[in-house]
């Protein structure tokens, strides 16, 4: 009887005693991975940091100013391109005009989408007459009636279909 | 008995316990005096382990409940890694591009007793660092000393090379340090700092303990495109004039924030003790010296929208009052004369227009001195400007007002203010007539602070036609950026030099706000000492030097800032901005 129970507390000593080691090197483990996944959230916090103000470097406006006068060349909005609001731009119009068909050179594949309408600007000019008398200046507006050359596109869409054509 | 005694003799009878007879112990003596030290000692041994239990439990409870498991172990390996918070915080414009940030920067030392080739390290080191020469880095690692420092405040590609080298002894020791990105553009208004990035200029100074304590970035009001545009123009004003210096201030009138703000020439915060490299001649003095909140300046002729507010609110002037500026005050050693002379009787929208001295002398006399100092000090012009910049100038102005300062005053001579000051109340007079302090720290957006009225609304109403007058008609129509609706004032003063006034080295500048239907932005641009070239057909004055570039600087910027161009010959436009006294009068070219 009285082996039982020594034999009963021995088991349970050693096993806690088990339990403790086995948990406590977990832990401590587990603190050193904590520990080093810490370590590298800082240093890639640095690398955040110094990329940030590297960025800020990069993109500042003189060097902006300075690749966009190397690629691109554009220029500040002038005050004629904003005078006319959005609300001011004509709907598209919806007669469809006859695409040139030799300027479409693929025929359309099997299950093709209908033709496009291209609009062009000489009924919107026809449809608001006095608007756009008032909005642009008449030297504009002349610029704008005036008959383009045949191989300027009169619009994005055309544009899109001479594109198509050349390839 | 005998059966007793042979019961007992068998060795085989059962033998049962039997306790023996007690008796009470009664020690007496020495015994007694043992056992009571005994069982005191046995107390005090159990009452010193129920202590430090007791002390134990307490503490365990103190760590985990109420320290909050908190508690640092003082072993290193147990030791919780927490990210090392930078010492200041960093400075960002209102779109949030960075203007200063604390960078993580290590710098190099070695220790010469671990290095095993000197002089293969010192090799290897000048590669990297190309600055520095191999016999002084030969000399450091051969010292014998323990510590030796080789480069401070490396980046992290340097430190990158170094690591790649391999060096045996060579060790990093962390350390902060404050970059600006944007270099000169921003360099007067975040200023810079020095040793332990302490604040030494601009907000990093005037700010240091906030971002101290900060850990999010600091939103300036500051925006770096109009800072850029500004930066630009003035330099270009700067060039084309070959003038001195320029400096110039972009302000949202309705709640007083300052939207850009450079003086020229300025300096790299990065490096602030170094010389130009562009140009040597310009003293590091002049370079750190910041135009607008420090300089003190008497502005001449822009000044008198104050004298015509004054005499407005007061009334002691109406649209229609008429002054006498045919001929030239002579009031002690002084000659008040016109420059854009008309030598006939002008009425006060006229007085502004075509900027007469002598027309805002007589209304500054009318209204008498006591009304003038009372108005200037109202609109703060009288104290020095509060800003979250640590360099300001104190305003001069005579001790004594007497009827020549009256009279100089009128046209801005005989005061000197910082432009800053001066944007501050000319936004006042436009704004509905409310004085804000200016600042530098982003608001709220859709937050006008508490300001002070200090003019009517009607007068603000009429400084608005009145400066539109300006731009349309007279002194300043080179400020018209059309579509924008551009009201304002030019100002050429001459300088002073000594005791008497440099008729050649003159301060242009330019005063202007839009929509000034409904004004929303101030543009303030000064030039020191412009020459006149040859486009400006020999002119230096404010109209033909900072009106043009405050043309063009609004013209970059209103688009950024959202600002719808209008059609200005609109009748609403124009009935918004119309003087009435000035209807049906023949209005003279200048």
């Amino acid at each position: 009887m009285i082996k039982l129970s020594t034999l009963f507390w021995l088991v349970l000593v050693s096993t806690t005693g088990f339990a403790m080691f086995a948990v406590k090197y977990g832990v401590q483990s587990l603190e050193d991975e904590l520990n080093r996944t810490k370590r590298a959230t800082i240093a890639e916090e640095h690398a955040i940091r110094a990329d940030e103000a590297e960025w800020a470097y990069l993109t500042r406006p003189e060097t902006l100013d300075e690749m966009n006068r190397r690629h691109l060349s554009l220029g500040p909005i002038a005050t004629k391109q904003l005078r006319i609001s959005l609300s001011d731009i004509p709907l598209r119009v919806t007669t469809p005009v006859a695409v040139d068909a030799s300027a479409v050179a693929e025929p359309p594949a099997e299950g093709a989408l209908p033709t496009i309408p291209v609009p062009t600007m000489a009924p919107i000019l026809q449809e608001k007459p006095t608007e756009g008398a008032e909005l642009v200046k008449p030297a504009a507006a002349k610029a704008l009636a005036k008959p383009v050359p045949p191989r300027r596109p009169r619009s994005l869409d055309e544009l899109i279909a001479q594109v198509a054509a050349s390839r | 008995m005998a059966a007793r005694q042979r019961f007992d003799d068998n060795p085989c009878r059962p033998r049962h316990f039997k306790p023996p007879p007690c008796r009470a112990i009664v020690p007496d003596g020495p015994a007694k005096q043992a056992l009571e030290a005994c069982r005191t000692r046995l107390l005090v041994t159990g009452a010193l382990f129920a202590l430090v239990f007791a002390a134990v439990a307490f503490r365990v409870v103190e760590i985990v409940a109420v320290g909050g498991g908190a508690a640092e172990s003082q072993i290193a390996r147990f030791r919780i890694v927490t990210a090392p918070v930078p010492s200041h915080a960093d400075i960002v414009d209102r779109n949030g591009n960075v203007l200063a940030a604390t960078l993580d920067s290590p710098s190099l030392y070695g220790n010469p007793k671990q290095i095993v080739d000197a002089a293969e390290a010192a090799r290897k080191l000048v590669r990297v660092f190309p600055n520095l020469r191999a016999a002084e880095v030969y000399a450091k690692l051969t010292s014998g000393k323990s510590f030796v420092w080789i480069r401070r405040h490396l980046t992290p590609a340097e430190q990158y090379e170094v690591n790649q080298l391999g060096i045996p002894g060579l060790e990093f020791e962390h350390e902060e340090r404050r970059v600006y990105p944007d270099a000169a553009l921003t360099s007067h208004v975040v200023g810079y700092t020095g040793i332990d990035n302490a604040g030494f200029a601009g907000v990093e100074r005037a700010l240091d303990g906030v971002l101290k304590e900060r850990r999010e970035p600091l939103q300036l009001s500051l925006d770096l495109r109009l800072q850029y545009i500004l930066h630009e123009e003035l330099q270009r004003v700067i060039d084309d004039f070959t003038a001195k210096g320029g400096a110039g201030l972009i302000m949202d009138v309705n709640t007083g924030e300052i939207l850009s703000m450079a003086s020229l020439p300025d300096f790299d915060p990065n490096h602030p003790g170094a010389p130009d490299p562009d140009s040597r001649t310009i003293s590091l003095a002049d370079r750190m010296f910041d135009r607008i909140t420090l300089g003190v300046y008497e502005l001449g002729s822009i000044f008198k929208i104050f004298t015509v507010a004054m005499a407005l609110d007061y009334g002691t002037s109406s649209l229609t009052s008429t002054y006498d500026a045919s001929h030239p005050i002579r009031i002690g050693r002084f000659t008040i004369s016109d420059y854009h002379g008309k030598h006939r009787v002008l009425s006060v929208p006229e007085i502004l227009m075509y900027s007469s001295n002598i027309g805002a002398a007589r209304m500054a006399v009318a209204a008498g001195a006591e009304k003038q100092r009372e108005f200037l000090a109202r609109l703060g012009l009288l104290k020095t400007p509060k800003i979250e910049v640590s360099e300001v100038g104190a305003p001069h102005y005579p001790a004594k007002w007497r009827e020549v300062n009256v009279m100089t005053i009128a046209f801005g001579h005989g005061i000197s203010v910082t432009p800053l000051s001066f944007a501050t109340a000319a936004a006042a007079l436009v704004n509905g007539g409310i004085l804000r302090r200016p600042t530098l720290v982003k608001l709220p957006t859709g937050y006008a602070p508490q300001g002070q009225q200090v003019i009517s609304t009607r007068t603000s109403e009429q400084m608005r036609r009145l400066m539109r007058l300006v731009v349309e008609h007279g002194t300043g129509t080179m400020a018209a950026a059309p579509g924008y609706v551009v009201g304002g004032k030019t100002g050429t003063a001459d300088k002073v030099s000594g005791r008497h006034y440099a008729e050649r080295k003159l301060l242009s500048s330019f005063v202007g706000v839009f929509p000034i239907n409904d004004p929303k932005y101030l543009v303030l641009t000064m030039v020191d000492e412009p020459h006149p070239n040859k486009q400006s057909h020999g002119y230096a004055t404010a109209g033909w030097t900072v009106a043009p570039a405050t043309s063009r600087i609004i013209e970059r910027i209103a688009p950024l800032l959202g600002v719808q161009p209008v059609d200005e010959s609109a009748p609403e436009v124009q009935r918004a901005l119309m003087v009435e006294s000035m209807q049906g009068k023949r209005i003279e070219a200048y």
